[in-house]
């Protein structure tokens, strides 16, 4: 692929990854709110998103995503007018195809195309295709009870006619609002009306007005559903050119005092928008005529009542407005090809499942198994808030400013070469670096926060697989997530993915019993599993918890044992916290019955793993039958950290200071050996004692004293002994790479500022071994 | 060798001889010449290790640099000298002549106790798989235009535990040993 090409797609990767995240977002949130009314606003958002991405997608000759994004938009248009109920087996195929939609720009960005997953995205498109229940019975259609001009609801589209039904039918206060606005700024002061108006209700339509607004003038007339009083209403748009008119609304014909009403005063004849109360049967009554009529020649009487929402949509939608307004012809605009989609429509009826019944629901035949894949983003790419961006700008302005001054500085003393430099330049000088020093530092913050992304785009993904993982686990689950606005360097979140899935997997799998385990031991039926973020000083702590069954220390020692992991002399030393540790070492899983999920014995050892790249360390809590939790400590960033410069034999490395507790010297005879193992005593705690000389194989120089650099992550320490302090500096850290990934407790390497090369101690990796030696030596 | 058999050797044709400038003398006097032009030649970069001279195609080199300060990595494998910082890139540095058994012990030449690195060595900035590396060599002899007619592949495991040699290049009397740099650096 050309420079341009692959600049272009990796454009679009970014772009579509965008639009993902957000369909995303709205999609848990509809899936969070399952038995509520979804918002119409979500479903909207949803549906432009879906347009959005198919634009894009055909702009970059994207093929598969954009029949896919077809599909998705088509079944999201007959959602938002109301043709489709959202139910689970909708929303589920919504997430589905997310997914797919996520599998597909995987491969797209790394320049393939598979065939199982052009077949799986074909199954996705034929399966939204098929997609669809009637949406549930309405006693008659409520427009007919609005009172509105036949020409204001000609104009109306699909859409726009949809919302009014809707809000009909909900018995929402309906407005007509006239605002006249001069032309020269009618735009600007439509913009306004709405952003008052949004916050008291929905703007169904706006149109302009059959009112003249005179002869440099328009005005509108907008159609409101309130979700105030009218005096509040009126208060609200106070100051606006704003004019309120009531809506008519004829009570619900199967209202019973309505109906008795009807029953017993005659209507008069009265069509249109106006205010005052006009009694209501003479259109109730003649709709029920025109709703039979139909009905009849399709459905008989045995379904007398066959849900007007739906007929509007198709073939009945010009009979009914052709009745209901006598004379109107016009058809709203989307309803074209509207009755081939009608034969489509016959799924199953709607049926309110939770996750629990979802997850006993089969998976529709034809889709594979979701497979494993990562929740690293496919870019690179971070978004940056252009303030910060100016900010930083700025800061490299003065440092030219500073430079500049430096410079004359120089050229002064270059040319009074020979004469003594004076005290005054010197100070010049000492303060001009004093500035230049304080921007510099000023710029790596600068830079460090633009790097700085919030952990919450990790939670939102995490929280669409909870669901995909409770359905497969068949296990009732809650998931609460908070601070996810605590914020992390972007590679660190990148890499904090995928252990996070993890152990939320374990969480689910392991830890949450099923709905009847939990009933009998009188806990609640749905289970919580909780992700929770927060900032500790240079840290971020991240929790996953469950309040499952808990880690069953007895099976741990047994499985330990099994496994030939322990010997069981070390398993009868070992406190309880040091049993549940066993957990994450490699080859461990207790689970009898390995699931599709977790269970493959790969699991902990290598989370661990990973967040030990991160410089980050893993702990877990847990009691019987309360629940498990694991506390992941974090380093906050890891562009530009403050390390401690040491040297041992003669060589130098730095040891990164989040890690270091204290610092102490020892004499020789300080150190004591237990059962052939250094130890310290500090105060009054043993301490694992670590020669890094020694661990290094480096020649070991004899010295009267050694400085023990005390590291700890989480609750482990241990000693560092080292033969020289050379003091602390900020250092940038340069990964190992490809080649010397291998290197254990080496975990990069960077620039003192004297072109020679020093290593980054791996804290994580040296306190493992330090432990480890324990564990054999013990 | 006599003097007469040396004179009938130097008459005939031997394929690796650079007639070039013949050849274009006798260009349409007959039908082989154009043959042999179409022989494209690549090109190779000659190195000596100790006292061999080894050579790559010049197409995996990145650069050529003087060897700067070299920083050891504690407990890595014996071939890994040490890393470098290339202009803010890190590079490992790797020996090759223990693998090609050309010496038994690795150089000292990272960490404080090292000497001055000898004036004619170079790091040679090898592109890989795995990503760039730096292979310490003892000079850098030069470029070299090897035809394929000129290169014979080598017997499988002519030397080393690996096959990390692909071939010979004879140049007039000049052998190159032809290295294959990924199996060269191999873990």
């Amino acid at each position: 692929m050309t420079q341009h090409g692959s600049k272009a797609l990796a454009e679009f990767v970014a772009e579509a990854t965008e639009i993902l995240d957000a369909l995303g977002r709205d999609l848990l949130a509809l899936d969070e709110a399952r038995d509520q009314e979804a918002d119409p606003e979500r479903i909207n958002g949803i549906f432009r998103a879906a347009h959005s991405l198919k634009g894009l997608s055909g702009l970059f000759g994207q093929e598969r995503i954009t029949q896919l994004a077809h599909a998705a938009e088509d079944l999201l248009d007959r959602l938002r007018l109301g043709r489709l109920t959202l139910d689970d087996q909708v929303l589920d195929a919504l997430v589905d195809a997310l997914d797919t939609f996520q599998s597909l720009l995987g491969e797209t960005s790394r320049g393939e195309e598979g065939e199982d997953l052009t077949r799986r995205t074909r199954a996705m498109e034929e399966r939204l295709a098929r997609m669809g229940s009637p949406a549930p019975p309405a006693e008659e259609d409520p427009l007919e009870r609005l009172e509105l001009d036949a020409q204001v609801r000609a104009v109306f589209t699909e859409y726009e006619e949809h919302r009014l039904r809707e809000n009909v039918r909900r018995g929402v206060a309906l407005w007509r609002v006239r605002a006249a606005f001069d032309l020269t700024d009618f735009d600007q002061g439509l913009a306004d009306l709405n952003a008052r108006l949004k916050p008291l209700g929905e703007v169904i339509s706006t149109l302009p007005s059959s009112r003249p607004g005179g002869a440099t003038g328009i005005a509108f007339d907008l159609i409101f559903g309130a979700k105030v009083t009218a005096p509040e209403l009126e208060a609200g748009l106070q100051g606006t050119p704003a004019e309120l008119a009531p809506l008519t609304v004829h009570p619900s014909r199967e209202d019973p005092s309505a109906t008795d009403e009807a029953a017993s005063v005659p209507p008069p004849e009265a069509v249109g928008p106006g205010p005052g109360v006009t009694p209501r049967t003479k259109r109730g009554g003649k709709k029920k005529g025109t709703r039979a009529r139909p009905l009849a020649l399709e459905a008989g009487p045995s379904q007398p009542l066959l849900p007007a929402d739906t007929g509007a949509t198709g073939r009945d939608a010009p009979s009914e407005t052709s009745s209901g307004a006598p004379g109107l012809v016009a058809v709203p605009t989307a309803a074209n090809g509207g009755p081939p989609r009608m034969r489509a429509v016959g799924g199953p009826p709607s049926t309110a499942l939770g996750l629990q019944s979802a997850a006993s629901a089969p998976l529709p035949a034809g889709r594979p198994r979701p497979e494993e894949t990562s929740l690293r983003s496919l870019t690179q790419t971070v978004r940056v808030d252009i303030g910060r961006l100016d900010g930083l700008i700025n800061m490299v302005g003065e440092l030219l400013l500073i430079k500049a001054n430096l410079q004359r500085l120089a050229e002064a003393s270059r040319q009074d070469g020979t004469v003594a430099l004076s005290k005054l330049f010197g100070q010049e000088l000492s303060r001009e670096t004093r500035q230049l020093e304080r921007k510099l530092e000023a710029l790596q913050e600068g830079l460090l926060e633009a790097r700085m992304v919030p952990v919450g785009q990790v939670f939102d993904k995490l929280a669409r697989l909870v669901r995909r993982i409770a359905r497969e686990a068949g296990k009732e689950i809650d998931f609460v997530s908070t601070g996810g606005e605590v914020e992390l360097d972007k590679l660190i979140v990148e890499e904090l993915s995928d252990p996070l899935m993890h152990l939320i997997r374990n969480a689910i799998d392991h830890g949450a019993e099923g709905p009847e385990a939990r009933l009998s031991e009188g806990k609640p039926r749905r289970a919580v599993v909780r992700l929770r973020a927060e900032q500790k000083g240079n840290h971020v702590l991240i929790s996953v918890s469950d309040d499952g069954s808990g880690i069953d220390e007895a099976r741990v020692r047994e499985v330990a044992l099994s496994r030939g992991l322990v010997t069981s002399s070390q398993v009868s030393e070992m406190t309880r916290r040091e049993l549940l540790n066993l957990i994450f070492l490699p080859g461990f899983s207790t689970r009898s019955s390995v699931s599709a999920l977790s269970g493959r014995g790969v699991g902990l050892d290598v989370v661990k793993n990973n967040l030990g790249n991160l410089s980050g360390i893993i702990d877990v809590w847990s009691e019987r039958g309360k629940g498990t939790a694991f506390h992941l400590t974090l380093p906050v960033t890891l562009a530009i950290v403050r390390a401690l410069v040491v040297g041992v034999s003669g060589r130098t490395y730095a040891v990164p200071l989040n890690s270091v507790l204290e610092i102490l010297a020892v004499q020789p005879h300080d150190i004591r050996t237990v059962e052939r193992r250094e130890v310290l005593d500090l105060r009054g705690q043993t301490l694992p004692f670590l020669r890094l000389g020694r661990l290094f194989h480096l020649p070991e120089r004899e010295v009267n004293r050694h400085f023990v650099v005390v590291v700890g992550l989480a609750q482990q320490r241990l000693g560092i002994a080292v033969d020289e302090l050379f003091g602390q500096q900020d250092i940038v850290t340069k990964p190992l790479g490809g080649r010397l990934s291998g290197v254990k407790g080496i975990s990069g390497a960077t620039d003192l500022g004297n072109r020679r090369t020093v290593l980054v101690l791996d804290v994580a990796e040296l306190l493992e071994e330090g432990i480890a030696q324990e564990r054999r030596r013990a | 060798m006599s003097r007469f058999e040396a004179l009938l050797d130097a008459f005939f044709y031997r394929p690796d001889e650079d007639v070039s400038g013949l050849l274009d003398f006798a260009v349409g006097s007959d039908g082989l010449a154009p043959r042999v032009l179409e022989e494209e030649p690549t090109e190779y970069l000659a190195f000596r290790l100790e006292t061999e001279c080894y050579a790559v195609p010049i197409l995996t080199v990145r650069e050529i640099c003087k060897v700067p300060l070299l920083t050891e990595i504690p407990r890595a494998e014996p071939q890994l000298l040490g890393v470098m910082n290339l202009r803010g890139e890190l590079l490992p540095v790797y020996d090759v002549k223990l693998r090609l058994r050309l010496s038994e012990v690795p150089p000292l030449v990272a960490g404080p106790d090292a000497g001055l690195p000898p004036k004619a060595a170079r790091i040679l900035v090898l592109k890989t798989q795995d990503g760039p590396a730096g292979v310490w060599v003892d000079s850098v002899a030069g470029v070299v235009r090897l035809k394929p007619s000129m290169v014979e592949l080598s017997p499988a495991g002519l030397r080393g535990d690996r096959d990390c040699v692909a071939g010979l290049g004879r140049k007039g009397s000049q052998l190159y040993i032809l290295l294959d740099p990924e199996q060269a650096l191999a873990p």
